[in-house]
C-alpha cells in the first residue's frame, strides 16, 4: 500500500514543496498550539511530505522526527530545511503503520494532509498512542468529508480519481469515533473550506486527463446539493473542501 | 541522522534494539551505515543521513 503513495508523490514532490496551502496554510499555527508546543519538546511528523508542518514544529519544539514512505519527497524536505537552517529534524523513511521507535518517546505526533493516505488507519492511530507519552497529543489536519452520506461518496470519488493512493478522506465524527476508541480524548479544535483551482489541483498530481475528464463530468452532472456543498465552480472549474484539525489527547 | 536518535529508534517489524554498523560520521551526523536488529536480524540502511525504517516488504515499491 506504501507503495502505490510513493510512486503517486515521488513524481508530485516538487509541486508540493511550493504550493501555498502546504506551506503556510492558516491550519498551521492551529497545530502548533494544539500540540502545546514550548520548546522542550520531542515530536513526530507523520507523512511530512514537504516537511511544512516538521519545519513550522521545530520552531517551537527541541527536536522533530519527520517521516515518510516517499525519499524524494524526504530529500525535497531535508534540502528546504537546510536552506532554511533549521537543524532540529531528523528525517527518515518510516510507515506510520509500523513506527520504528520505542514507546512513550515523544511529546506530540502531527499529521497534516497525509492521513487520507493510509491504509489501516486504526493501525496507525494504535501505533500513534504506543509512541506518545502519557498526555502526549496527538494532532490530526486533513480534508474531512461531510457528515452527509452523498456529498462524503462525492468527495471521495473525485479524490480517488484525481490520486489513485487517496484511501479515505473520513468525516470528522468518524475521526472522532476512531480516536476514543483507541484511548485517546480527541475533539475538533478548528475548520476551514481550502477554494481549490481544478486545473492546478489535478496538475499537482499529474492526473491523466482521461480521469480529469471523468471528475469534470461528475461535476457537470451534479445536484444542486452538491454544487452548494463543494461550492463547484465552472470557468475556471474549481471547487472548495472542508479541512479539519483534531487534537487528541493520549489518555 | 544524529547519535541521539538511536536511543529512541528500534525495529519495526519486531521492536528490537538496533545496533549501528558500518557508520560514516560527517560533522557530528551519521551519513552512512546499517541499523540492524539484534531481535530479529533485519537490516535498515542509511543512506545520505536518511535511514530507511520501512519494514522490508515494503521497500522497493512493495
Amino acid at each position: 500500500m506504501a507503495g502505490d503513495v510513493r510512486e503517486q508523490f515521488g513524481q508530485a514532490a516538487a509541486a508540493y514543496a511550493t504550493f501555498s496551502y502546504h506551506a503556510s496554510g492558516p491550519d498551521l499555527p492551529v497545530i502548533i498550539e494544539a500540540a502545546g508546543l514550548t520548546g522542550a519538546e520531542t515530536v513526530l511528523d507523520l507523512g511530512t511530505g514537504a516537511g511544512h508542518t516538521a519545519m513550522a514544529c521545530a520552531r517551537h519544539a527541541a527536536r522533530v522526527v519527520a517521516v515518510d514512505v516517499t525519499p524524494e519527497m524526504l530529500a525535497a524536505a531535508a534540502d528546504l530545511a537546510a536552506s532554511r537552517r533549521i537543524g532540529n529534524i531528523e528525517f527518515q523513511e518510516a510507515d506510520a503503520a509500523h513506527l520504528p521507535f520505542e514507546d512513550g518517546v515523544f511529546d506530540a505526533v502531527t499529521c497534516r494532509v497525509a492521513a487520507h493516505h493510509f491504509a489501516d488507519v486504526r493501525r496507525v492511530i494504535d501505533e500513534v498512542r504506543r509512541v506518545l507519552r502519557p498526555g502526549g497529543r496527538f494532532v490530526l489536519a486533513d480534508t474531512v468529508a461531510p457528515e452527509d452520506a452523498k456529498a462524503d461518496t462525492f468527495l471521495n470519488t473525485i479524490e480517488y480519481l484525481r490520486d489513485p493512493s487517496h484511501v479515505r478522506d473520513y468525516r470528522g465524527s468518524e475521526w472522532l469515533r476512531m480516536l476514543r476508541a483507541a484511548g485517546f480524548e480527541a475533539e475538533m479544535v478548528y475548520r476551514m473550506v481550502l477554494a481549490l483551482d481544478g486545473a492546478d489541483w489535478a496538475a499537482r498530481q499529474r492526473t491523466p486527463p482521461e480521469k480529469v475528464a471523468m471528475i469534470r463530468h461528475l461535476f457537470a452532472e451534479a445536484p444542486p446539493a452538491l454544487r452548494a456543498a463543494f461550492e463547484l465552480r465552472d470557468a475556471p472549474w474549481g471547487f472548495s473542501q472542508p479541512i479539519a484539525v483534531i487534537r487528541a489527547v493520549r489518555a | 541522522m544524529e547519535r541521539l536518535l538511536l536511543e529512541i529508534l528500534c525495529c519495526p517489524v519486531c521492536r528490537g534494539e538496533l545496533e549501528l554498523r558500518d557508520a560514516e560520521e560527517a560533522e557530528g551526523e551519521i551519513m552512512s551505515g546499517t541499523l540492524v536488529c539484534l531481535g530479529c536480524g533485519e537490516r535498515y540502511p542509511i543512506t545520505d543521513g536518511i535511514p530507511n525504517m520501512l519494514p522490508p516488504d515494503q521497500r522497493n515499491g512493495g
